[in-house]
């Protein structure tokens, strides 16, 4: 195999965890309150099956080829030629995702922290740091996301009991003025978020502890889905009508922490720690891409694409896209009509599970009948 | 081409050195030819002495000893009196002889030249007889070494005061008489071309991973130097990633600490010349830990190690977080402090950064004076530095009076962390992100941070994840680590490398006030 550490299924699903939510909790609440309004508490819950979903496919997957990741078994379901060419197509869409990942952080970071500085510095800094840990392996991305998870989970303990203070239950309300409609609307938007956790089937081969992949993968969407509720509920609770003029309101929402006059402006901290869990996360796609591209072109090792392939991202990231509005556009009609996450976390998985389903059982049969 | 060179360059003296090893093998039976190669070996060694004289008068033999190595009063009484005895019988053998009239413990019978010069280099006299092609290897071995004292490098408000010394063999009997069981062990072996120093490697059977002592033989045994002259040689020859500024075997001058590390499963590695053992492997948490800890109260010594974490981040972090925060982050200041400090940086014309990277410089060159300062002149240095550089720095405008605190505090911070060895690489990668924090603020301190713990998650000491048991995470292990459990806690030993032996003590310790007394 070419990944030779191992992971426990616990540190997968903290993985997980960070590579979904670390750039959600910023950017989920403002994009779905474009249309489900004072109900977007409500679309984290309604998403959260597709993510439910994505991770028993892949499960599923993986019981078939429980050795193999999706580059290997969509060469034994399709073809080689076939296999090889959805794999060309993920890793397009991988390494696409990841560029903008990157260039998200950059922005932000840019944006609302160090303006004078060229992002260009930021994103490469960032890409070092990263290839540095995906270097490491498997192994190492599995411990710093133990050891980040606590202190990203108890940040967010901390804002929220601290904002406490200035919430306004009443903001919430009316429940579901229009109906289900907005918050089924603010559900779609979600997907994007929620079909990512597809990517697990990088992962599921390379646990100790198999038979646990599948719980600690759902329950990794369950806390995602809770967390998500919880920022959603506190940002409307906190801001209400105007949550739609922030890029990142649950963000902003620390600056509003006010205690004992000492304990304001907290947002810098926040944002250190926002990094880390970010760092996660753009490590865990970045391995994917390694891997998958090491395993597409048939490498003995990863770890000589890391720094070639951060190279590629780096550049990739810088020049994504012209500018913010170009950026906005694409967001726009990433999260609302074409959604690229949709396409590797769930559809591709899918239609190589029926693809397997059907020759697996049919050709059992045949089997049987020559006999 | 430059390479080749130097391979085949390497490989002459490696010839030479084989050459010079060529010493005819066993004993010959004659004695003069014996002493002939002795002598032609031991040339121009004035500390070398070959006493001649006659036993019982008729058979001719040799005392070959070294000078200040040996006990010379033991030897006359019990060797030469006895031995040099006339006998009215002429039959009588020579070899029974010695077995019988020898009033020494230790005779070890020895067949080569390879064994005599052995023997020799330890200080034990050897005895050559005519006509015999055995040699006897007296142990009077006795040389001036320094008494067992407290350790200065580890000191302990409770516990025991007594620390390793110089001599392998008074190490070794520290352990002994701290583990009486048989089923501790010691392997001895010799390493260096010249100093030929003995190495104890101690384990307890049934609690060290058996690979795991093999691993440390084999890496051991791959050792080829001149010489090694104290624990740290092997430490750099032989630990897992050669690079890494944290330390990956644990040292220590204290025989408590060594013998709690053998009963966790660990294998301590004693040299001879040097106090200082390595315990190995070992992991950053462990790092921490004092041998005290577990003397006093759970609460307390918990309490304590949170203390000595805080710290360690303070040390790491703080000068980067005041960098970083007065350059870049000014609105988490309370208003009312930020004043005081934009008053008092007012007159200092450098930026933040170069203030901290001056004063944080100069603080590590007194510290490195200080221990290198003859101890006539260590106090009056320690006023100047203390009082008149720091005071006059302010004073000159060259520095305000925060950071000022900020290095001191951060000077006194790294010394709360027990392990030496730990301080220094911590207080190393402050400059690092010092100047990630003057460049980039709290992103930069993140990014050092993640670069940090990203590095310690890849390292490895003999197999075992350096920031086990926290990632990856070992619940049980934990309660060692995060904080110190009461002993009738610590049930089971910490799991470090395959199978282990896990339970440590019966499983209900906790006193019960009801059941006892009375």
């Amino acid at each position: 195999m070419i990944e030779k550490g191992k992971i426990s299924a616990l540190q997968m699903g903290l993985l997980m965890y960070h590579a979904i939510l670390a750039t959600g909790i910023l950017f989920i609440p403002a994009t779905v309150f474009n249309v489900a309004k004072q109900d977007i508490w409500i679309s984290p819950i309604l998403a959260s099956p597709l993510g439910f979903l994505s991770v028993y496919i892949a499960y599923k997957l993986n019981k078939y080829y429980p050795k193999d990741t999706i580059m290997q078994y969509s060469k034994h379901i399709l073809g080689t030629f076939w296999g090889k060419m959805l794999g060309l197509l993920l890793l397009l869409l991988l390494i696409t995702s990841l560029s903008v990942m990157f260039w998200q952080y950059g922005e932000y970071v840019v944006s609302e922290f160090l303006p004078h500085t060229p992002k260009s510095v930021i994103i490469g800094m960032m890409v070092i740091l990263c290839a540095f840990a995906v270097h490491g392996g498997l192994e190492v991305l599995g411990r710093l996301a133990g050891m980040v998870f606590p202190v990203f989970f108890l940040l967010f303990l901390v804002i929220i009991i601290l904002v406490l203070p200035d919430v306004e239950v009443k903001r919430m309300l009316p429940v579901m003025e229009n109906g289900l409609m907005p918050s089924l609307k603010g559900a779609w938007v979600l997907c994007t978020w929620f079909a990512q956790f597809g990517i697990i089937y990088f992962f599921l081969p390379f646990l100790t502890d198999r038979e646990k992949g599948l719980k600690f993968g759902m329950l990794s969407v369950l806390v995602v889905t809770l967390t998500l509720v919880v920022t959603n509920i506190i940002v409307i609770w906190l801001f209400g009508n105007v949550t739609e003029n922030f890029n990142a309101p649950f963000m902003s929402a620390s600056r509003y922490i006010s205690l004992a006059e000492f304990l304001s402006h907290l947002e810098s901290i926040v944002m250190a720690i926002w990094i880390a869990g970010t760092f996660i996360k753009l490590c865990v796609f970045y391995y994917v891409v390694v891997i998958g591209t090491a395993e597409w072109l048939n490498l003995s090792d990863y770890r000589s694409l890391v720094l070639p392939m951060g190279f590629l991202i780096g550049v990739f990231a810088m020049q994504v896209f012209l500018n913010s509005a170009e950026a906005a556009e694409h967001f726009r009609i990433v999260s609302h009509e074409i959604m690229d996450t949709l396409v590797y976390g769930l559809l591709i998985p899918i239609f190589l599970l029926i693809v397997a389903y059907i020759r697996k059982t049919i050709f059992k049969h045949k089997v049987r009948r020559t006999n | 081409m430059f390479f080749r060179k130097k391979i085949k360059f390497n490989k002459n003296i490696n010839k030479k050195q084989q050459d010079d090893k060529q010493i005819p093998k066993p004993l010959f039976s004659n004695l003069e030819k014996n002493l002939d190669i002795l002598r032609e070996l031991y040339k121009e060694c004035s500390d070398v002495v070959f006493r001649s004289f006659l036993i019982a008068g008729h058979t001719k033999a040799q005392l070959i000893y070294i000078k200040g190595l040996s006990n010379v009063e033991e030897m006359d009484n019990n060797v030469l009196t006895p031995l040099m005895k006339k006998s009215e019988k002429r039959t009588v053998n020579p070899k029974t002889l010695i077995e019988q009239t020898l009033s020494v413990a230790e005779v070890v019978k020895i067949s080569s030249f390879e064994a005599c010069i052995e023997q020799l280099s330890v200080g034990n006299p050897i005895l050559l007889l005519e006509g015999d092609e055995q040699g006897f290897a007296l142990g009077l071995a006795k040389w001036e070494r320094r008494a067992i004292e407290e350790p200065t490098g580890e000191l302990v408000v409770r516990g025991p005061r007594e620390g390793f010394t110089e001599a392998l063999e008074v190490n070794t009997s520290l352990l002994r008489r701290k583990i009486r069981s048989p089923q501790l062990k010691l392997k001895t072996l010799k390493l260096g071309r010249y100093t030929q120093t003995a190495i104890a490697l101690a384990y307890i059977e049934d609690l060290a991973d058996e690979t795991l002592i093999e691993e440390i033989n084999q890496r051991l045994k791959r050792i080829d130097i001149d010489g090694i002259l104290e624990s740290g040689y092997i430490e750099e020859l032989i630990q897992d990633n050669p690079y890494t500024p944290f330390p990956q075997v644990l040292i220590s001058e204290r025989p408590d600490t060594a013998v709690s590390s053998l009963l966790e499963g660990r294998v301590v590695i004693i040299v001879d010349g040097t106090p200082f053992v390595m315990i190995a492997p070992t992991t950053f948490f462990s790092l921490f830990q004092s041998g005290e800890d577990y003397y006093h109260h759970f609460l307390i010594s918990t309490a304590t190690r949170w203390l000595r974490y805080l710290f360690c981040f303070i040390s790491l972090l703080l000068p980067s977080l005041y960098v970083a925060v007065i350059t870049y982050h000014q609105e988490m200041v309370p208003t009312t402090l930020l004043l005081t400090m934009v008053d008092s940086r007012e007159v200092v014309p450098f930026p933040a950064l170069v203030e901290a990277l001056l004063m944080e410089i100069t603080f590590e060159g007194l510290r490195e004076a200080g221990l290198r300062l003859p101890k006539q002149v260590g106090a009056a240095v320690s006023i100047v530095g203390a009082l008149v550089i720091g005071q006059a720095a302010v004073d000159a405008g060259l520095v305000s009076d925060h950071m000022v605190m900020v290095v001191a505090i951060t000077g006194i911070a790294s010394f709360t962390i027990p392990r030496y060895n730990l301080a220094i690489p911590i207080r190393l990668l402050r400059f690092p992100i010092m100047l990630l924090a003057g460049t980039f603020g709290l992103v930069g301190v993140m990014i050092g941070l993640l670069a940090i713990m990203t590095h310690l998650s890849t390292l490895r000491s003999f197999g075992v994840p350096y920031l086990s048991p926290v990632a990856p995470m070992k619940g049980r292990d934990m309660k060692d680590a995060l904080m110190r459990a009461p002993l009738w806690k610590l049930n089971t030993r910490p799991h470090l490398t395959g199978e282990y032996n896990k339970h440590r003590q019966g499983s209900n310790q906790k006193p019960h006030s009801d059941k006892g007394g009375e």
